[in-house]
């Protein structure tokens, strides 16, 4: 009883180790003090290898080209905007953001919608051989990379090299189907019992019922397919070659090696173009992490 | 109104119980092709764009595809895994890329994983600031491969760049991405490890959450010390974590490839075999039409990547399971 008596206050002052009198509680209160330090100590150190590479990236894109050359890691001498003016012109970054929130939201929005009308039959089992469909979206995860077939599908298709063959590629996402289906499963069977009793039809149902019951899920897979297409880079360098059709993923690229050593109007470039989904990082971060990390541990 | 009787009824078996709701659905409220006729674009995009070419990558190894429409494609048979793994010098090339490949998921998996480990661990305390530390680990992971590969090919610069100084000031230089290939590898498996890190903190981060203070309490009180704590209470209890986070990153590793792409290009003693691929089947640096890419050759490449994926992950699997029952049970 003494013991616990005795260990439970500084238990409370923050998770140090227990003591069995009062010397022992102040040796454990500096320990833990100590121990506070070092962890500090270890993620401030962390922190500045996030921190650095962004604050260079920024005191670059106010440096002139030759102040960049003579000294590239200090301050610049002053701070103007002549380096974003530069990129947003010569970097054509307006048409590569309209481009790349076409795709995402084109692509996400069809693979979101065709995804629930796939997962709520599978999910309550309303054809036959839904387990096996299930797991057909499950092994998906374990078989051979697609890509080859993939080129040539598009390619005799007569879609390479365009909008809606690019968008064809983002339109399926397993993951997402496997999160929504486990939703679905906590949505009340009576629902769909009692909604077609009262004579309400089954696209409606989806519509007006599930679609707005399933929010979470349908948060989270948006969240984890759009920033999927957001940043792929593999696919846009394979699949389109006119300029006009480029994402931001692969404009930058391209402005890398057409400016190479310009690093002041690329790195302008890089932070117009990564500002909005810094933004929204920040005010959805919530989301977003268990979106990523719902994909990442699914898959 | 019809009540629904069959289904109360019907409580002998489950499998039964099914087959009445279905019928009673469809009979009076649904028409019974409703739910396949919906669901059967996204099915069917799902087998185009997805199953169906993964499946065909195996038939497309045997062949001489290239990436121009309209070549009659041949049957080669093997050919292309003859050549891939013990022809010439392009076949030692490969075996060489695939070394690196093991070389680069050896050091991705074991850093990320004790470093997010060492990040969840310091950030599960009633630390303050620790949502803004937790934000900025995990920044990277939804910039996405071209911006951290730029970032840091900025913060890399040879000659006067940040690091470059740094290392000046203790004496050394170093040429970064574009030294000696083992030196530009080794970057690239830091700006590897830079970017996924928070990933890693995160999933540790969820797993600890679960556990109950009290036990950490209950432990106190037996007299645990820190490390005690971390090794007889954390650890076990974290073991789902632990194997997500190892599988994880063992399978992740073994097919990263992009930040080669971006820090260094294709570069002769650093590919990798996803990078391989890649550069077999649409050039070295970007897709074009015009030229003959070895797209058959590029999808056996693809399928001997594959295979070492699922063998290593069947392993690790295995070892996996294998501690979850010592831990779990």
């Amino acid at each position: 009883m003494t013991v616990v008596s005795q260990t439970s206050p500084s238990v409370g002052a923050g998770g140090t180790e227990p003591g069995e009198g009062p010397q022992v509680d102040r040796s454990g209160r500096t320990a833990a003090r100590r121990r506070k330090i070092f962890s500090y100590a270890i993620l401030l150190a962390f922190t500045a290898l996030y921190v650095g590479p962004m604050l260079m990236l920024v005191l670059t894109s106010f440096k002139t080209l030759p102040e960049f050359f003579k000294n590239p890691t200090g301050l610049p001498e002053s701070f103007g905007f002549d380096n974003f003016v530069e990129a947003w012109e010569q970097a054509n970054i307006a048409r590569y953001l309209v481009n790349s929130v076409f795709y995402t939201a084109v692509a996400t929005a069809i693979c979101v919608f065709t995804s629930v009308l796939v997962a709520f039959p599978i999910a309550r089992g309303y054809f036959k051989g839904a387990k096996y469909v299930l797991l057909l979206y499950l092994v998906a995860l374990f078989l051979p990379p697609a890509l080859i077939p993939q080129f040539q599908l598009i390619l005799n298709l007569g879609l390479f090299n365009t909008r809606t063959g690019f968008i064809l590629l983002f339109l399926v996402n397993p993951i997402g189907l496997i999160i929504l289906v486990n939703y679905i499963k906590s949505i009340p069977r009576e629902l769909d019992e009692s909604a077609a009793v009262d004579g309400c039809g089954y696209y409606r149902f989806i519509f007006k019922i599930v679609m707005p019951l399933i929010r979470p899920a349908i948060a989270t897979v948006t969240v984890l397919h759009a920033i999927g297409i957001w940043n792929e880079l593999v696919l846009p360098t394979i699949y389109l070659t006119s300029e006009d059709l480029y994402p931001v993923t692969r404009g930058l690229i391209v402005f890398e090696g057409l400016y190479g050593s310009n690093w002041p109007a690329l790195a302008a470039a890089v932070l117009i173009l990564m500002t909005p989904m810094l933004v929204l990082f920040l005010f959805l971060q919530r989301y977003i992490i268990s979106g990523l990390t719902a994909g990442a541990v699914k898959g | 109104m019809p009540a629904p009787p069959p289904l109360i009824n019907s409580s002998e078996s489950t499998g039964r119980m099914k087959i009445v709701t279905r019928d009673y659905l469809f009979a009076r409220g649904w028409k019974s092709a409703a739910p396949i006729l919906l669901l059967l674009p996204g099915f069917g995009l799902y087998l185009l764009i997805a199953v169906g070419p993964s499946l065909a990558t195996a038939v497309y190894s045997f062949t001489d595809a290239t990436g121009i429409r309209g070549i009659a494609i041949n049957w080669l048979g093997f050919e292309n895994y003859d050549e891939f793994l013990f022809r010439g010098a392009a076949s030692r090339d490969n075996i060489a890329a695939l070394r690196r490949t093991l070389i680069f998921c050896f050091f991705v998996t074991t850093i990320q994983f004790c470093l997010g480990l060492l990040l969840a661990v310091l950030l599960n305390t009633r630390l303050r600031g620790r949502t803004i530390f937790r934000t900025i680990f995990f920044m990277p992971v939804i910039l996405g491969v071209a911006i951290q590969g730029l970032i840091w090919k900025l913060f890399l610069l040879p000659g006067g760049g940040p690091v470059a100084e740094m290392f000046s000031w203790i004496g050394w230089s170093s040429e970064f991405l574009g030294g000696q290939p083992r030196q530009a590898f080794a970057w690239v498996i830091v700006v590897q490890i830079w970017a996924n890190v928070g990933i890693t903190m995160v999933i540790f981060l969820a797993g600890m959450q679960t556990i109950p203070e009290s036990l950490y309490e209950a432990a106190r009180i037996d007299g645990a010390s820190g490390w005690q704590l971390f090794r007889n209470v954390t650890w076990p209890l974290l073991t789902p974590a632990v194997n997500t986070n190892f599988l994880l990153n063992i399978v992740g590793s073994l097919q990263a490839w992009q930040l080669f792409l971006v820090l260094i290009g294709y570069r002769p003693g650093t590919q990798v075999l996803g990078y391989l691929v890649f550069a077999e089947g649409f050039g070295q640096t970007s897709g074009s039409v015009s030229s003959a890419f070895r797209q058959g050759y590029a999808a056996a490449a693809s399928i001997a990547l594959f295979m070492l994926v699922l063998i290593i992950a069947l392993a690790a699997n295995a070892f996996v399971s294998r501690r979850e029952k010592k831990y779990l049970s």
